[in-house]
C-alpha cells in the first residue's frame, strides 16, 4: 500500500487511464501467493508432454521408447503448422501416452510422449542483456522467433511465429503487455513481472521490433503498482508506456483491454489484430527474451498452486506436469486456469503453455438452475454490453439466428453474467454454444448466416 | 513395445456436477440467489404493511394474512395439478400475496382477497408457467379482478350513507379510526383534517379520500372544488379552495388518509424502496422516471376552473397559472395521495415483469406514470396507477426488442436498426 502511495506521488510512475461499462469488482483472494516469490517445482515423478500443446495436429515423434533424452532435445517434429517440442527435462521416454491440454475453450486430448527417470529442475536463471534488439533487422528477429518453437501463452496458445507474422501483415499499431490479471488467486503474471520485470520489458520490445509496432504498453492493476517500480529503467529505455488500470474485472480481456487503451472495438467474431492491437501476457515476453537472448527453450511456465492444496505458492513447472499430482491429490475439483475462465481438469490433465494457475477450489454446490427471473444483472455487467437475458431466451428456443444478429459473437468470455446469475444458470457456457453454433452455421450455411 | 498409444479411456465426468453445472466456468458465484431476492423483497413490503397495521389496526393484519396463506396454498394447489417446476417455489408466492394485500382497502370481507389471490396466482402466474415466464404483475392481476367482481367494496363508501360506514375508514387528523360513528360515546375522539367544516348537525363524518378530491378539479362538475388556491372573486357561490379541502401534505406523507392497507404510508415506502435500490434489486430509474412523467402530466394537465354563469375555463400548465408554490403543493398531492407511490417502488420494479435493460426500464416508467396520471385525472379510472402498469407491462417484450445497448465493436446506431 505504501509503495502504491509513494508511486502515485513521484509523477505517476504508472500513468492512470480510463475504464469501462459493465464489469464486476470481484473479491480478490489472491493474499496466500502474492508475495511468494517463485521456487521451482519439484520432485517430479514423470512428465507427459502433451505433442500439441496449441492444439492442432500432433507432433510427430522422433524418439524411440526407452530413449534417453537430454533437457531442451527436440523429441517431436511439428507436422502441419504446430510447433516442435523439446523434452524439458533429461530422462527416458517411458511411452507415449495420452494427456489432455488446455487449447482455447476446452480441454483438448491429444498424444503425448511420457518421460520418466527424470533430473533435477532448475530455476529460472538470468539472462545477461546481450544487444538491444532494436539494433536487429525485424525480418532477422522474426525468422530467430520461428527457429525457437515458441507458443503464444494467453488466452489460447499458438504458435508464436504464425502469431507474429500474422500482425506483422494485418499492420499492428499497438502491443500491449497484459498483466492484470483479475482473477481472483491467480499470480503468475505478477510474480514473473515483480521478479523478472526487465526480462518481460525487453521480451516485449523484442516482440514490438519483430511486429514492427508504433505503440509498447505495459498495462497493470493499480493495486500492484507499488510492487513494479524496478520497471521503470528498463521501459523508460524501450520506450514502453506504463499504464495502470482498474481493478475491476473484466478488464484483462483482451477486446476490453484495447477498448480501454486504444478506443478501438473489435467487431463481434473478427480477431484483435484486425483492428491493429496485439494482446501479449508476460509469459511470452519472457519466452520471447530468454530464446532470442540466450536460446533458452520455451519448456516451462510460472504456474500458480492456490486453493485447498498441500503447498499454494507460485512454481517454475515444465510442460507435462500432471495437475492432479500438483495439488497433492485433494478432494476437490481442481481447475486448469482461473476460478472465472478456468477448465473443470480430470485425472489426464497437463500443464500446457496457457496454465497459468491449477487451483484446487471448493466449488458451491447449488441447488439446480431455476428459471431466469429477468433480473437483468448478467446485462447490467456484460463488458460486452451484451442483453445476456435475451441472448438465454434464444438458447432456449434454439435461435441461432437471432441471437449472431443480437451480436452473440462479441461475447468476450469472461463468465461474469454466469457469477452474477440468482438464478443460477449457466449463461457463459450457453453463449460460448451459441457462438459455436454459429460459427457452424456460417461455415456450412454461408448464404444463410450472412449477418 | 509399439509408438501406437492406448486410445484414451472416456473421462467420467460426475453425472451430479454435470447436471448442477459446477464443471463449467466460472466456479466462482455471487451469494446473492433468486430465493434471497425474493424474501428481501417480502420483507422490504413488510414494512409498509407495518405502517398499515399501525394506521388501520388489526384488519389489515387479518387481510394481509387471508392474502398470503391463500397465494401459497393456490401456487401449491397449481403445482400439484401441473407439476411446472417454476410452481414449486413458494417464496414468489408469498410475494405475490403480500404485494396484493398492500393493494387491498383494510376493510374487505375475507373472501376478497381469497378471490384476488386465486386470480393472481391461477390467471397471472400459473397460466403463463410460473415464476419467471408472466407478462403480466400478478398481484395487480387479481387487485384488477377483485376491482371489476366487486366494484362497491372496492369504492370507498360515499360518507351519507350511515350503512356503508364499516367499509371504509374515517378520518382523524393524523389518525384513522375505525368504529361506529353513530355511538355517542365515541364522537368527541373524531376530528377532521385542518381547514375543514364538518356537515351541519354533525361532530364526525366520512371525508373523501384526496385522491377522488384532485380528481374532481379536471371534471368541472364540483365547482366547489375548482379552483386550487384561492377562491375565484368573480364566483360568488364557490366554496373555499381545493388545497384546503385536502390534508395537510405532511399527512399525507405519513399516511393519513384513506387508501390501500400499504399504499397510504408515502413515507415508509419511500424508505423500503431505497432499501432495495441500494441492494441492486430495484433500478433507481425506474421509480424516479415513473414519477417524473407523473409529476409532468401533473403539472401540464389541464386544471378546470368555475366561472360565473356556470361557465368553466380549462386551464393549462396550472403550476405555471397558480404559481410554483402552489404548483408545488398541487404535485406533491397528486404524488403522494394515491396508490402511486406503492406501484413505483413495488409494483413496477417487479423482475419479470418490466423491461431489462436500464433504458428499457426509464421508457417503460415514463409511460406508466404518465398513464397512471391520465387515468385518474381524466378517466376516473378506480385503481389508475395499478391499470396503468399493467398496460405498460403488455409492451414489456417490444421495449425488451427494441431498446438495446450498443454491443461492443459495433456502430452508435446499431441499436436501433431492424434486424429481420
Amino acid at each position: 500500500m505504501g509503495g502504491t502511495r509513494i508511486a502515485y506521488h513521484l509523477g505517476m510512475i504508472f500513468r492512470r487511464y480510463g475504464t469501462f461499462t459493465g464489469g464486476i469488482d470481484l473479491p480478490d483472494d489472491k493474499r496466500p501467493t502474492l508475495d511468494k516469490p517463485i521456487a521451482v517445482w519439484g520432485p517430479i515423478e514423470r512428465l507427459r508432454v502433451p505433442l500439441a500443446p496449441c492444439g492442432g495436429t500432433p507432433a510427430e515423434s522422433v524418439v524411440e521408447v526407452a530413449r534417453h533424452v537430454q533437457a531442451g532435445e527436440r523429441i517431436a517434429r511439428s507436422a502441419g503448422g504446430g510447433v516442435d517440442i523439446f523434452a524439458p527435462l533429461s530422462g527416458r521416454v517411458a511411452a507415449l501416452s495420452w494427456a489432455q491440454v488446455a487449447a482455447g475453450a476446452c480441454l483438448a486430448a491429444c498424444p503425448a510422449i511420457e518421460l520418466s527417470d527424470l533430473s533435477q529442475m532448475e530455476g529460472i536463471a538470468p539472462v545477461e542483456e546481450r544487444e538491444d534488439p532494436r539494433e536487429e533487422s525485424p525480418q532477422a528477429l522474426r525468422d530467430r522467433i520461428a527457429e525457437g518453437s515458441l507458443m503464444t501463452c494467453h488466452p489460447r496458445p499458438a504458435a508464436l511465429a504464425q502469431w507474429v507474422a500474422k500482425a506483422h501483415s494485418k499492420r499492428c499499431r499497438v502491443l500491449i503487455a497484459n498483466v492484470m490479471e483479475n482473477q481472483p488467486m491467480v499470480t503468475a503474471n505478477h510474480r514473473l513481472l515483480v521478479e523478472y520485470g526487465g526480462e518481460v520489458v525487453r521480451g516485449l520490445a523484442i516482440l514490438g521490433r519483430a511486429i514492427e509496432v508504433g505503440e509498447l504498453i505495459l498495462a497493470v492493476d493499480e493495486r500492484r503498482t507499488g510492487d513494479y517500480r524496478r520497471l521503470v529503467q528498463p521501459t523508460r529505455r524501450h520506450h514502453v508506456k506504463r499504464i495502470a488500470l482498474s481493478h475491476k474485472y473484466p478488464t484483462g480481456a483482451e477486446a476490453i483491454l484495447a477498448k480501454i487503451l486504444t478506443r478501438r472495438e473489435v467487431p463481434p467474431g473478427r480477431s484483435l489484430l484486425e483492428i491493429g492491437v496485439g494482446v501479449v501476457d508476460a509469459a511470452t515476453c519472457l519466452a520471447v527474451y530468454r530464446w532470442v537472448a540466450a536460446g533458452i527453450r520455451q519448456t516451462a511456465r510460472v504456474v500458480t498452486v492456490a486453493g485447498r492444496v498441500e503447498r499454494p505458492g507460485n512454481y517454475y513447472v515444465p510442460f507435462g506436469t500432471d495437475c492432479m499430482a500438483m495439488t497433492g491429490g485433494a478432494d476437490v475439483p481442481i481447475i486448469h486456469g482461473g476460478p472465472m475462465v478456468g477448465l473443470r481438469c480430470g485425472d489426464q490433465g497437463v500443464v500446457g503453455p496457457a496454465t497459468d494457475a491449477v487451483l484446487a477450489v471448493e466449488t458451491c454446490r447449488f441447488a439446480a438452475p431455476g428459471p431466469c427471473i429477468r433480473c437483468g444483472w448478467c446485462t447490467d455487467h456484460c463488458p460486452a454490453r451484451l442483453n445476456v437475458a435475451a441472448l438465454n431466451d434464444d438458447f432456449e428456443l434454439n435461435l441461432v439466428e437471432r441471437a449472431h444478429q443480437a451480436g452473440a459473437l462479441a461475447c468476450v468470455e469472461c463468465g461474469v453474467c454466469s457469477y452474477v446469475c440468482p438464478a443460477r444458470l449457466p449463461l457463459s457456457q450457453r453463449i460460448k454454444q451459441l457462438k459455436q453454433a454459429i460459427g457452424l452455421l456460417r461455415k456450412r450455411m454461408p448464404l444463410f448466416a450472412s449477418g | 513395445m509399439s509408438l501406437e498409444a492406448e486410445p484414451l479411456p472416456l473421462q467420467r465426468v460426475d453425472a451430479a456436477a454435470e447436471a448442477l453445472c459446477t464443471c463449467v466456468a466460472p466456479f466462482l458465484r455471487a451469494p446473492e440467489r433468486q430465493r434471497t431476492i425474493f424474501l428481501v423483497t417480502f420483507a422490504a413490503a413488510c414494512t409498509p404493511l407495518l405502517a398499515g397495521v399501525v394506521l388501520f389496526g388489526w384488519r389489515a393484519l387479518a387481510v394481509a394474512g387471508i392474502s398470503i396463506l391463500s397465494c401459497g396454498l393456490i401456487e401449491r394447489l397449481c403445482y400439484g395439478v401441473t407439476r411446472v417446476p417454476a410452481l414449486s417455489g413458494r417464496s414468489h408466492a408469498y410475494l405475490t400475496g403480500l404485494l396484493l394485500a398492500l393493494t387491498l382497502p383494510p376493510f374487505v370481507p375475507w373472501y376478497v382477497p381469497v378471490v384476488a389471490a386465486a386470480f393472481a396466482i391461477i390467471v397471472g402466474k400459473a397460466v403463463f408457467g410460473g415464476v419467471g415466464h408472466f407478462l403480466w404483475q400478478p398481484a395487480l392481476v387479481g387487485r384488477l379482478a377483485v376491482a371489476v367482481l366487486f366494484p362497491v367494496i372496492m369504492n370507498n363508501p360515499t360518507p351519507d350513507k350511515p350503512e356503508n360506514l364499516g367499509w371504509g375508514p374515517i378520518l382523524a387528523q393524523s389518525k384513522l379510526v375505525v368504529g361506529d360513528v353513530t355511538v355517542n360515546g365515541r364522537v368527541p375522539e373524531y376530528r377532521q383534517w385542518r381547514y375543514t367544516e364538518p356537515p351541519e348537525g354533525k361532530d364526525a363524518f366520512l371525508l373523501r379520500p384526496p385522491s377522488a378530491i384532485l380528481a374532481g378539479l379536471t371534471n368541472a362538475r364540483d365547482p366547489a372544488f375548482s379552483a386550487l388556491a384561492f377562491v375565484p372573486a368573480d364566483v360568488p357561490q364557490a366554496r373555499p379552495a381545493a388545497l384546503m379541502k385536502l390534508p395537510p401534505i405532511n399527512d399525507l406523507l405519513y399516511g393519513g388518509r384513506p387508501g390501500g392497507i400499504g399504499e397510504t404510508c408515502a413515507i415508509v415506502i419511500i424508505v423500503a424502496g431505497l432499501y432495495l435500490v441500494y441492494r441492486n434489486y430495484v433500478k433507481w430509474q425506474l421509480p424516479l422516471s415513473f414519477l417524473a412523467a407523473a409529476a409532468c402530466v401533473v403539472a401540464v394537465g389541464p386544471v378546470q376552473l368555475a366561472r360565473a354563469n356556470d361557465t368553466v375555463l380549462s386551464v393549462w400548465w396550472p403550476v405555471l397559472s397558480e404559481g410554483p408554490d402552489v404548483g408545488f403543493i398541487y404535485i406533491c398531492c397528486q404524488l403522494l395521495s394515491g396508490e402511486t407511490m406503492l406501484a413505483a417502488f413495488f409494483l413496477a420494479t417487479e423482475m419479470t415483469s418490466r423491461p431489462v435493460t436500464t433504458g428499457g426500464q426509464v421508457i417503460f416508467g415514463l409511460g406508466c406514470g404518465a398513464i397512471a396520471m391520465l387515468l385518474r385525472l381524466y378517466l376516473e379510472a378506480p385503481i389508475p396507477s395499478y391499470m396503468a402498469v399493467l398496460a405498460m407491462n403488455t409492451f414489456v417484450p417490444t421495449i425488451d426488442t427494441l431498446w438495446r445497448p450498443r454491443v461492443l465493436g459495433r456502430p452508435f446506431f446499431w441499436r436501433w436498426r431492424r434486424h429481420d
